[in-house]
C-alpha cells in the first residue's frame, strides 16, 4: 500500500509538475538516468554485500546466533514480560539475533512465529507484541552490510567508518523505543 | 576507527576456526545469499531511484527541505539528508536509493555522506516491519506500537546528526 502510494505520487507529481513548467524533457532524462544508476550501483555493491554476508555466515555457522540468543534471553524476558510462554521468548530471541547478524531472510519467519505466539488471538496487540515490534523496527544491527558495501561502491576511503556510529545510533533508537513503550504500557 | 572492521572480520574467522567450521564453504553459502538478495532488490531499487531522481529534478525537493531544516538543524542534521530521513520508515528500497543518491552527489566521506550512512543504519522500515508482523499475528489494533517505533526512528536520526562531528 505504502509503496504503491509513494511510487505513484513521486512519479505522477514529477511528471505533471515538469509538464506544467516545461521541464518535462529533463524530468524524463533524470528518471531514465536513475534507472541506469540503480542497475550500476546494485552491481557495484553486490560484491561487497556478498562478501559481508559470507563473513557473517561463518559467524553464524560457528553458533553465534545461539550464543547471542542465550545472552539476550534474560534481558528479553524482562522487556517482554514474565508471563510470556518460553516458546515465544525463544522465537523472539532467535529473530533478534538473526537481525543482529544482518540475516533478514532468516529473521522474518522466526519473527512471524514469535508474533503469532504473542498475539493470544485477541484483536488488540498485547504489551509483549508491541514491545517486540518496537524493538524490531528500531533495527539493532551489528554491521550495516548494505550501507558499507554501497559506500565502498561509491569510492569511500574508509567504508567501515560508519560501523561504530551506526551501532551507537541504533542503540539510542532502540533504547528510546523501549522506554517509550514501557511508559505507554503503564499508562494504559 | 579503521581497525574496527578488520578486527571484526578476524573475529568471524577466529570463531569459525575455533568451532571447526569449514570457513570457505560457510563463506560461499552466505555470499550466495547476499548475491541473491542484491538481485532480488534490483527491481524495487530501479523503481525507487527513477521516482527519486524525477522528483529531485522537478525542483520541489530543495525548497521542501529548506522549509523543514530548521526543525532538525539543532541536532546537526544537514538539510541534504532530510529526504533520506523522511523516506527511511516508509521503504527500504526507497531509502537505499536515496542514500545512493546522496553519497553520489556529496561523496561518501563528506559529513553529509557520513550522517546519511549512519541514518540509514540506525533505523528500520517501521511501517513495513509493523505491517508484516501485525498481519501475520492477525492483530487489528496495534495500540502504541507505531508511535513508539516512530519515536525510536526520530531518536536514531537525531543521534546520527549528533554522533558525526560537524565541520
Amino acid at each position: 500500500m505504502m509503496l504503491q502510494f509513494l511510487f505513484g505520487a513521486l512519479m505522477g507529481f514529477s511528471l505533471l509538475y515538469g509538464l506544467a513548467r516545461g521541464t518535462e524533457a529533463e524530468t524524463v532524462a533524470a528518471m531514465l538516468g536513475g534507472a541506469g544508476e540503480a542497475v550500476a550501483s546494485a552491481i557495484a555493491m553486490a560484491g561487497g554485500f556478498a562478501f559481508f554476508c559470507g563473513m557473517l555466515s561463518i559467524l553464524r555457522r560457528a553458533g553465534a546466533a545461539e550464543w547471542l540468543g542465550r545472552r539476550l534471553s534474560p534481558l528479553l524476558r524482562r522487556l517482554l514480560g514474565p508471563t510470556l510462554p518460553k516458546e515465544a521468548l525463544e522465537s523472539a530471541a532467535l529473530n533478534l539475533t538473526a537481525n543482529l547478524l544482518g540475516l533478514g531472510n532468516a529473521a522474518t519467519p522466526m519473527g512471524v512465529k514469535a508474533a503469532r505466539q504473542m498475539a493470544k488471538g485477541g484483536p488488540a496487540a498485547s504489551d509483549a507484541l508491541c514491545m517486540f515490534l518496537v524493538i524490531n523496527s528500531s533495527s539493532v544491527q551489528l554491521l550495516p552490510a548494505s550501507v558499507i558495501a554501497l559506500r565502498a561502491a561509491e569510492g569511500s576511503r574508509d567504508p567501515g567508518a560508519v560501523a561504530l556510529p551506526a551501532l551507537l545510533a541504533t542503540l539510542v533508537s532502540t533504547a528510546v523505543g523501549v522506554i517509550s513503550c514501557k511508559l505507554a504500557e503503564k499508562k494504559a | 576507527m579503521s581497525w574496527l572492521l578488520p578486527v571484526f572480520l578476524l573475529l568471524c574467522l577466529g570463531a569459525g576456526a575455533a568451532r571447526r567450521v569449514p570457513v570457505y564453504d560457510a563463506f560461499l553459502e552466505g555470499a550466495q545469499e547476499g548475491l541473491d538478495t542484491a538481485r532480488r532488490i534490483l527491481p524495487s531499487l530501479t523503481a525507487m531511484l527513477c521516482a527519486i531522481r524525477a522528483f529531485s529534478a522537478c525542483g520541489l525537493l530543495d525548497p521542501l527541505c529548506a522549509l523543514l531544516s530548521p526543525a532538525v538543524a539543532w541536532a546537526g542534521i544537514p538539510k541534504e539528508t532530510l529526504p533520506l530521513m523522511l523516506l527511511r520508515p516508509l521503504s527500504g528500497s526507497a531509502s537505499l536509493a536515496m542514500l545512493k543518491s546522496i553519497l553520489h552527489a556529496y561523496g561518501p566521506d563528506s559529513r553529509i555522506g557520513l550522517v546519511a550512512s549512519v541514518m540509514m543504519g540506525s533505523s528500520e522500515t517501521v511501517f513495513y516491519t509493523c505491517g508484516v508482523y501485525l498481519a501475520a499475528a492477525g492483530v487489528k489494533k496495534s495500540r502504541h506500537t507505531v508511535p513508539c517505533a516512530l519515536l525510536a526512528w526520530l531518536a536514531g536520526s537525531f543521534a546520527a546528526g549528533l554522533l558525526i562531528p560537524g565541520a
